[in-house]
């Protein structure tokens, strides 16, 4: 150590920690609050809305308006997604907000499993 | 004749008599004399020798407490050089965790759309619980305590204080409040805090709640811990009160095998800052009521809002008036457009939010479904942080 430590350390990273901001709640599953879910906040949320952490309210107050999708909601608050998405499936517990999936996407059919069919097909009729 | 005889015989007997009596009283006198003598010497003896013991006794008395002084001296050096040898490991080691904080953060927001975020949580935890041990170890060994440099809410230096120990999710902070601690207090407000958390959780059952309300009493702020733990009984109430003033400073080496570095830590950052803290009341649990009572001038009535609000506000005044607008279908019914507020106010990858006075520019009216869809994809990029990760990311978090 180099002697000269009474100059004070700074401090310079985030004040509160993500992990008391999720309480510790594990993030949801990955189909879960994808980036185009579309959030809006429940009809009856006001009132129960104040009790909420400072950034769980600042959520609610972004989806008050309207659906926003989940990546907005993320890039307005400045969280990581996967805080916001733990913040969502908290407030959706606590069914202070409505969540609209997207259509899911349709399934690529195996490329292997066409090729074995047509490959069948081929020397059932000969093509 | 014989009556002759009998007086002759008398007066011999009487002379021999009297002879006798002289010569015992005499040999009487004599014996006494001695006697006299030989006790006065014995008393100057006895007198010489009292002083000897006198003097003996002083000089080891004096020898003694030279001993006594010796052994405080080598025992003050001892611990002078335990301090110095254990305040420089200390020193490194808590900027060595601070440095590592400062890097989980930065990973954190990178990955914070990825699954990995969970683990990266948890080390987080853990090494916040680290930096809270080496911060106490580096106060114990009289090395500076880490600074912030901005103001903070006292509801949020008590979330602060709330990663810093394991069992973080039994506290729940009752009450948020606007009032803020300035920067200079929000270290040790927060370490103290922190240490008064680990010992309410320490000394309850492990999913017995702990509860931190704020109180106003007169100038001064209170942070009020409530648990549900087994108390204390009067010696340790005393015990913990002396430490707690800053008044009794133990030796490192009295601190015992697993060393409780809580109260002396406490009581010596709260000399040192100028608070105080009282752990003799009876929580309404019946557990432990600790009070950390700042004097006004380590807090302010100032709001001290986080720099993200800007943007939400902006929205939300935006969408208002494009509700009211003129942007209505023949039938009177609202025309649904693309979104325009969070278009304008989602920041581009560099550029820094809108100041929160300035008002949104009024044209900003018609359909744009291009800017829309870029500001969607800038959304999206920036919550998912894939190429945003600034440095002001980090910075203004």
């Amino acid at each position: 150590m180099p002697d000269e430590p009474e100059q004070e350390l700074e401090l310079t990273s985030s004040l509160v920690p993500l992990f008391v901001i999720t309480n510790g709640r594990a993030l949801p599953p990955d189909h879960e609050y994808e980036h185009t879910t579309l959030v809006m906040a429940a009809q009856d949320a006001a009132a129960t809305a104040r009790t909420l952490s400072p950034e769980a309210g600042q959520v609610m107050a972004l989806v008050t308006e309207g659906f926003l999708s989940v990546a907005e909601v993320a890039g307005h608050t400045h969280l990581p997604l996967g805080i916001v998405r733990i913040l969502l499936a908290q407030l959706e517990e606590d069914s202070l907000i409505l969540v609209r999936r997207p259509i899911p996407r349709a399934e690529r059919v195996d490329r292997e499993l066409v090729s074995a069919v047509l490959e069948g097909l081929k020397n059932r009729f000969g093509a | 004749m014989k009556q002759d005889t009998l007086v002759w015989c008398m007066v011999a007997v009487t002379v021999i008599a009297v002879a006798a009596v002289v010569a015992l009283a005499a040999r009487n006198r004599a014996l006494g004399a001695k006697k006299q003598q030989s006790e006065a010497e014995l008393r100057r003896q006895l007198h010489t020798s009292d002083s000897h013991l006198h003097l003996s006794r002083a000089e080891l008395q004096r020898f003694r407490s030279e001993q006594d002084g010796t052994l405080r001296e080598a025992k003050e050096a001892a611990e002078e050089n335990t301090k110095a040898v254990l305040k420089g490991a200390a020193s490194f080691l808590q900027s060595l965790a601070a440095e590592q904080t400062t890097l989980l953060d930065s990973v954190q927001r990178k990955y914070g759309g990825h699954a990995v975020l969970s683990d990266l949580l948890e080390v987080n935890h853990a090494n916040a619980q680290m930096a809270r041990k080496a911060q106490g170890i580096a106060v114990m060994c009289g090395a500076p305590l880490g600074r912030r440099n901005r103001p903070a809410s006292v509801y949020d230096v008590v979330r602060s204080a709330q990663g810093q120990i394991r069992n973080f999710h039994r506290v729940s902070v009752m009450q948020q409040t606007a009032l803020a601690l300035k920067a200079s207090a929000v270290a040790p407000v927060a370490l103290a805090v922190a240490e008064l958390l680990d010992n309410a959780a320490s000394f309850s059952q492990h999913d017995a709640p702990i509860e931190v309300t704020f109180q106003r009493a007169q100038s001064n702020l209170c942070i009020v811990i409530d648990d549900a733990g087994v108390g204390m009984n009067d010696e340790d109430r005393q015990r913990a009160t002396e430490l707690l003033s800053g008044d009794v400073v133990p030796r490192l080496s009295q601190l015992g095998n697993q060393p409780k570095f809580g109260f002396p830590v406490i009581g010596l950052i709260a000399r040192q800052y100028g608070f105080k803290v009282d752990v003799t009341g009876v929580s309404r649990y019946g557990g432990v009521r600790a009070v950390v009572l700042l004097p006004e001038e380590l807090w302010t009535m100032e709001e001290t809002p986080p720099a993200q609000e800007a943007p939400v506000s902006s929205i939300l005044r935006a969408e208002g008036r494009s509700q009211s607008g003129t942007a209505r279908t023949t039938h009177g019914l609202p025309k649904r457009g693309a979104r325009q507020a969070p278009i304008a106010s989602v920041p581009g990858p560099v550029a820094t939010p809108p100041a929160p006075s300035a008002p949104p520019a009024p044209e900003r009216t018609g359909r744009s479904s291009g800017r829309s869809l870029g500001a969607f994809q800038r959304g999206t990029l920036s919550g998912r942080n894939l190429d945003t990760t600034s440095p002001e990311g980090s910075e203004d978090a």
